[in-house]
Order: structure tokens, then sequence, then C-alpha cells
């Protein structure tokens, strides 16, 4: 509880991020990656598709893990079980840029414990993720929760 | 693209649904456009061996999806200014998920949205709920 980390990216995200993410996703608008488009919707340039800051890994610089995961990860292993996500809460404060530099700091807020519908026990860790760029300005807040779940109970 | 804001300002109003067929490279397009290579998305052993039948589209795809809906319905004029959304039943590779919605609450300048996230058939049915959330959009 109340465990910080804070990651801060190498490089500016770059008008690349935004337009592979749109491809991948199927998100054809042109906000993402038409320069003039977006100046004429009044953006200073292309803008990021708004969940891709809280999405990607690009900033965290972290080796792969042994499942190939290489994002903010809190380091919690427990035999037996697996962790999902439960779902996130995204506030969107201002669009991301190519310009931005981002600063991401994770912060786990509440840990407790539930149990399934199945009867099965679940350890539920609630945390939040605020993405500030290089002159201080809050972006966006991702609030995540966790689920921890014994192996088994899929479907 | 312009919008009645008022017409939308009506409760109950259905958002524009959009469908879509994730596959496995569309999977993997997304895994590397996240920087997110967790073997669950595309391995199918790992998968087998955690319980599924075949490997797990990332969640965060539905918000993904439910930002494109909203955005594509009301234009570059309107911002996304709060997304949330639980994941219900996880969805495998192959899968066609739609999302639709409605809208839930008006005030002055913006407007709540309940959205879903559903795997269909081939007839358009709904087969299960991936996704429950909610939106707040506002007038830039």
């Amino acid at each position: 509880m109340g465990e910080t980390r804070t990651y801060v990216a190498p490089e500016p995200i770059g008008a690349a991020a935004f337009r592979y993410f749109s491809q991948a996703v199927g998100d054809d608008n042109p906000l993402y990656y038409d320069e003039d488009f977006a100046r004429a919707a009044g953006y200073a340039s292309v803008i990021a598709p708004p969940t891709l800051v809280c999405e990607t890994n690009q900033y965290a610089g972290v080796p792969p893990n042994e499942f190939g995961y290489a994002g903010h990860d809190w380091g919690i292993h427990i035999d037996g079980t697996r962790l999902l996500r439960g779902g996130n809460s995204y506030e969107f404060f201002e669009p991301v840029k190519p310009s931005d530099v981002l600063t991401v700091t994770w912060k786990i807020v509440d840990v407790s414990e539930r149990t399934s519908s199945s009867g099965s026990p679940l350890l539920i860790i609630n945390s939040e993720a605020e993405y500030h760029n290089q002159d201080g300005h809050l972006l966006v807040r991702n609030q995540e929760t966790l689920i921890i779940q014994p192996v088994g109970k899929a479907t | 693209m312009s919008v009645d804001w008022q017409s939308i300002g009506e409760i109950g109003t259905p958002i524009p649904a959009l469908q879509r067929r994730i596959d496995q490279a569309a999977m993997v397009a997304y895994a590397g456009a996240t920087w997110d290579w967790h073997r669950i998305h595309y391995d199918i052993e790992f998968a087998k061996s955690l319980g599924f039948s075949a490997p797990i589209v990332d969640g965060q795809v539905f918000g993904a999806l439910m930002a494109e809906c909203l955005q594509d319905w009301l234009g570059p004029q309107v911002w996304v200014r709060k997304l949330s959304f639980r994941f219900k039943t996880p969805v495998v590779a192959g899968a066609t998920v739609r999302c639709e919605g409605e809208t839930s609450q008006a005030r002055d300048g913006e407007f709540d949205v309940d959205l879903r996230v559903v795997t269909v058939d081939d007839e358009g049915n709904v087969t299960t709920t991936a996704a429950v959330g909610e939106a707040t959009v506002v007038r830039r």
C-alpha cells in the first residue's frame, strides 16, 4: 500500500506510435495521423488515440518477464494463481502530442480480498497511474483494477 | 461530421454500433503497437495451460473500441473526458465484437454514455458480454 513506481520515457512518444496503434486497432480517425486534419480541428498537431498512452509499455524501458510482458508490474507472484486485469478508469485531461516525453507514476491505492461468484478467493489490487509530459502537465490518469485468482477457474 | 447536440442529450439515444472481428493477426499488431508481448495474447499452448481455449484478446482493445465508437459518432469537436470499463468474459482470438451503447445523462455542455462490448455470432446475435463501461464526453 502506498508503494509507487516512476518511469521516465527515454524519448518523445512520436507520431509513428499513434499511427501504429490506430492501424492495429482498425481506427481510421485522421486526428491520429493526418497533421492537416488535426490542425483544422484546432489541435496543434496530430494527437494520440485516447487510450494509447494508458496501454503502451513504450515508456517503461523494462525487459520482458517470463511471460513476455515488458511493462509496469508490481512484482507480485503467488504460486497457483494468475493475474488478470479487472478494468480501467481513464480521465483524459489534455491530448497527448508526438513531442510529449512521458513521466508515469504508478501507485497502489488499495488491496482487498473478495470471494468470486463461484466461491474462489480473489485478491483485488487497485492502482493508479498519472501521465505527465515534460512541461509538468497532467495528461491522463488511469485507475486500474488487478485481480489475482487461482488457476483453473477459466471459462 | 456534425452532431445534433440537442438530440443526443436525450437519455437513451443509441450510439452507432461498431463491429469488428479480432483475429490473431490483429492481436499481434495490438501487442506490438502497445509494447505488450505477453504470451497470453498469441501463444496457444500458454493460453491452454491457463485454461483458455485460445489466446486472449487484450481487454484494453475494448477500451480503444469504445473511444473509437464515441469519437466516430461525435466528430473531432468532442473530447472524451472520462472512460471506464470492466471486463466480464474473456474473449478469444477470432471473435467478432460489437461496441454499442446509449446516452444516460446530460448536463450543460457534456453528457454520459453507457457502453458495452459484446461478442456476436455470424447472425449478429449476442453471445457474451466482454466489457461494460461508461464515458463522459464534452464539447471542446
